[in-house]
C-alpha cells in the first residue's frame, strides 16, 4: 500500500472520527446539562428549606409546622409535605409520588437531601419531603420526573468505537479505489520510463469510468504513438547506417584499387569523388526528409503559383533528362489549374513534386512520355496533380510502401536513388495537410497523385 | 599452382567489379553474381573453392541464400555482415557459415580473411607428419580426407567445425582458449566480443550428441575456452 492509501485512509477516517465524536460530545453534553439543572443548587435549596423547616418545627411544635406549610402552600416554589406515621399529611394535601414514597418509608431509604425525619417535643413524628422546584419544569408536572432523569449517564463509547470501525472499513475501501489505478498508472509510466512502451493500463481499470480511466486511456494512446514514433526513428536510423554502408563499401574497394595499383590511383580518385558526392546528396536528403517530418520550419509560408511551381519542375527535369540523353519527353496540362496558389513552403513543395517528376522520369522507358496534369476543384477546395509514366508500375502490394524512406521496388534495384525522394514528397505534402497515393494504371506505368487543399 | 577459385555474392555490381580487380590481382580467379539466386546456383556448381557472400540483398538475402547451399554443399563461405548486425552475424554463423567479415571493410582485408579460411580448409596432405587419423573416445579424424567420424558414423561437419573439433581432439582432456581456437580454426586472432567461436562450438556439440550423464562432450572452460572430455 502505498502513501497516497494511507493519506487517504487517515484524512477520511479523521473526518469520520471528528463527526462521531462530535455529534457524540453534542448529546452528551446535552444530556449532562438536562441532568444537573436541578443538581447542584436546586438540590441544596432543598436541603436548606427542609433543615430550615425541621428546625422551625423541633422549636415551635405542630402549629408552627403547619402554619409555615400553608404559607408555603400558597406561593409558588418547593412544595414541603410533612406525613405523619399514619400517612397522613399535616395539611391534608395528597402527597405526590416522588415525595410520597420517601414520605410513607420515613426512615429506610430517606436520603438527606429531600426528605428529613423529624420528632416533635410532643413526641410525634413527621416525614418532611420535598417536591423539588426546577425552572426549566412546569410547576405541576416537572418536578418528579426530572428528579428522576434518564438513569445512569455513561459515556457512549461502544457505538463510537463500532461507528470508528465501521469508518475505518469505509475509508480503506475509498483508498484503495482511488489508490490502485493510480499505482497501476505509476508503474506504467515507470516502465515506459525504462523504455518499454507496449506497457498498456487499460485492462487495468476494468470497466471503470472517471477521470482516473481516462488517464490511463490517455497514457495508452500516448505510449502507443510514442511506440510508432521511436520504432520509424530506429527504423530510420538502421536504414541509414545501411545506406551509408553501400558507397563506404565502394570507398574502401577504391581506396584498395588505388593503393593496389597506382598505375590507376586517377580512376579511383574519380570513384572516390563520385562516392563522396552520393553520401553528401544522401545526407541532404535526409535533412530535407527531416525537415518534413518536423513540419517544416516557421516562417516559410508563402502563396504559392502551383502552374508556375509545376514548370519550374518540368522544365528543370526535362534539362536533365537531356543531360542524359535519355529520351523522355514531358507533357503538361496544367489549363485547368487556372491561378490557382496554394499557402505553403515554396522550397519544399518545388523539392516534393520534382522528387515526383523525377522518379518517373527514372522508371520510364526511353522513348516514352511523362504526364503531368493539374486540376483545381473548387467545391472541395483543393488542387490535384498527377503525374504519369509509361514504366512497368509497381508490384499492387508495394502501392503505399514506396513511400516510406529507403523503400525500392523489388523490380528496380540499382545505385541510383537512395529511396528517400518519394518518402521526402509524402511528409511535404502531409505536413501542407494533403495526401498522395500511386495506383498502377490500366494502360501500364504508374499513376502518383497528390491532392493539396487549395 | 592454380588459382583459387571464388565467388563473390552481392547486389552492388559496382563493388564487385572493383573487388574483382582487386582480387585477380591478389591471385584469384573470381566470378561475381548480382542476385542471390544466380549466386546459390553458382555456389552449388562445385567449381568454386570460397564463396563470399553478402547478407543484406534485395528478395532472397545472404541468410537464405546461405541455408539452400548449405543443404548441399559444404563449400566454406564467407558472409560480408553490416557493422552492429550481431542477430545476422550469428544466424549466419549458425546456419552454417565460416567466418564473417563487417562490412564496409577494406580489400586487403577481405582478401586476407579468405586466404586465412583457404589455408585452414586446405586437406592437409603435404605435411608428412600428420598422422592418417587421430582418435578421442568415439571421436575419429582423418585429416587428410578433412572429415571426422563419431562412433563409426560420418559426422557432417562444415571446415570450419571441423578445424575446431581437431583442435580440440589434438588436446582431448586439456581445455584450450578460445584465442588458440580462433587462430586455428579461423585462421585469426578473435576480437573482443565475437562469438564465433561460441556459435561454431554450439553446433558442433548438437552434432556430437552427449555423455551418458547428459553432459555434452565439450565442455565450457569459464573465462578460458572448451575441452573435449576424454574417455
Amino acid at each position: 500500500m502505498g502513501r497516497l492509501f494511507w493519506k487517504f485512509c487517515f484524512f477520511f477516517m479523521l473526518a469520520q472520527v471528528t463527526t462521531v465524536v462530535g455529534v457524540s460530545a453534542a448529546i452528551w453534553l446535552r444530556n449532562s446539562s438536562a441532568h444537573t439543572s436541578d443538581n447542584p443548587v436546586p438540590a441544596l435549596v432543598d436541603a436548606r428549606l427542609l433543615d430550615a423547616t425541621v428546625a422551625l418545627s423541633e422549636r415551635g411544635g405542630e402549629p408552627a409546622l403547619r402554619e409555615l406549610l400553608l404559607d408555603w402552600s400558597r406561593t409558588p416554589g418547593p412544595t414541603v409535605y410533612a406525613v405523619d406515621a399514619d400517612g397522613r399529611e399535616i395539611l391534608g394535601r395528597s402527597v405526590p409520588k416522588g415525595a410520597g414514597e420517601n414520605a410513607r418509608a420515613p426512615t429506610e431509604q430517606a436520603g438527606p437531601q429531600n426528605s428529613r425525619h423529624v420528632v416533635l417535643a410532643d413526641g410525634r413524628a413527621y416525614m418532611l419531603s420535598v417536591d423539588g422546584w426546577s425552572p426549566g419544569a412546569s410547576f405541576g408536572q416537572g418536578g418528579p420526573g426530572g428528579r428522576g432523569g434518564p438513569g445512569p449517564l455513561l459515556f457512549p463509547l461502544a457505538p463510537i468505537i463500532g461507528g470508528m470501525l465501521a469508518s475505518l472499513a469505509v475509508a480503506a475501501l475509498l483508498a484503495w479505489y482511488v489508490a490502485k489505478p493510480i499505482r497501476s498508472l505509476r508503474q506504467a509510466f515507470q516502465a515506459a520510463g525504462h523504455g518499454n512502451l507496449d506497457v498498456r493500463i487499460g485492462d487495468g481499470m476494468g470497466r471503470r469510468r472517471d477521470e482516473l480511466a481516462d488517464l490511463g486511456r490517455d497514457f495508452d494512446r500516448t505510449a502507443a504513438q510514442l511506440k510508432l514514433l521511436l520504432d520509424g526513428q530506429r527504423r530510420l536510423l538502421h536504414d541509414v547506417s545501411h545506406e551509408l554502408r553501400s558507397p563506404l563499401a565502394r570507398l574502401q574497394a577504391a581506396v584498395g584499387l588505388a593503393r593496389q595499383q597506382p598505375a590507376n590511383v586517377e580512376a579511383s580518385m574519380d570513384r572516390i569523388e563520385r562516392e563522396s558526392i552520393r553520401m553528401d546528396k544522401l545526407l541532404e536528403e535526409l535533412l530535407a526528409l527531416s525537415r518534413a517530418e518536423a513540419g517544416l520550419g516557421v516562417g516559410h509560408e508563402e502563396n504559392v503559383d502551383l502552374v508556375e511551381l509545376v514548370h519550374d519542375v518540368v522544365r528543370d527535369a526535362m534539362f536533365e533528362a537531356d543531360a542524359r540523353s535519355s529520351s523522355v519527353a514531358f507533357d503538361t496540362d496544367m489549363g485547368a489549374l487556372g491561378a490557382t496558389t496554394v499557402i505553403g513552403n515554396h522550397e519544399m513543395l518545388h523539392r516534393a513534386l520534382e522528387n515526383v517528376v523525377r522518379n518517373a522520369a527514372r522508371h520510364t522507358p526511353a522513348g516514352t512520355r511523362i504526364h503531368v496534369a493539374g486540376t483545381h476543384d473548387a467545391a472541395r477546395r483543393e488542387v490535384q496533380f498527377t503525374v504519369t509514366d509509361e514504366g512497368t508500375g509497381v508490384a499492387a502490394t508495394e502501392l503505399g510502401a514506396i513511400f516510406e524512406p529507403f523503400y525500392r521496388g523489388s523490380q528496380a534495384r540499382g545505385t541510383a536513388g537512395h529511396g528517400l525522394g518519394l518518402a521526402i514528397a509524402r511528409r511535404v505534402i502531409e505536413a501542407h495537410g494533403g495526401s498522395i497515393r500511386a495506383s498502377n494504371r490500366a494502360t501500364g506505368g504508374l499513376a502518383i497523385e497528390i491532392r493539396l487543399p487549395a | 599452382m592454380t588459382a583459387s577459385r571464388i565467388l563473390l555474392v552481392d547486389d552492388d555490381v559496382e563493388l564487385l567489379e572493383m573487388l574483382k580487380t582487386y582480387m585477380e590481382r591478389e591471385g584469384f580467379a573470381v566470378t561475381f553474381a548480382s542476385n542471390a539466386e544466380a549466386g546459390v546456383a553458382a555456389a552449388l556448381s562445385d567449381d568454386f573453392k570460397l564463396v563470399v557472400l553478402d547478407v543484406m540483398m534485395p528478395r532472397m538475402n545472404g541468410l537464405e541464400a546461405l541455408s539452400r547451399i548449405r543443404l548441399q554443399s559444404r563449400i566454406p563461405v564467407l558472409m560480408l555482415t553490416g557493422k552492429g548486425d550481431d542477430a545476422d552475424r550469428i544466424a549466419g554463423l549458425e546456419l552454417g557459415a565460416d567466418d564473417y567479415v563487417p562490412k564496409p571493410c577494406s580489400p586487403r582485408e577481405l582478401v586476407a580473411r579468405v586466404r586465412a579460411i583457404l589455408r585452414r580448409t586446405q586437406p592437409a596432405e603435404e605435411t608428412d607428419a600428420e598422422p592418417a587419423t587421430i582418435e578421442s573416445g568415439s571421436l575419429k579424424l582423418f585429416p587428410r580426407q578433412r572429415r571426422a567420424e563419431w562412433a563409426g558414423k560420418q559426422l557432417d561437419l562444415t571446415s570450419t567445425e571441423f578445424n575446431l573439433l581437431d583442435a580440440l581432439v589434438r588436446s582431448a582432456g586439456r581445455p584450450v582458449s578460445k584465442n588458440e581456437l580462433s587462430e586455428h580454426a579461423l585462421g585469426r586472432p578473435l576480437a573482443r566480443f565475437d562469438r564465433s567461436i561460441d556459435v561454431h562450438v554450439s553446433s558442433i556439440r548438437r552434432k556430437l550428441g552427449t555423455l551418458p550423464d547428459g553432459r555434452s562432450w565439450i565442455q565450457t572452460v569459464v573465462r578460458h575456452g572448451y575441452q573435449l572430455i576424454e574417455e
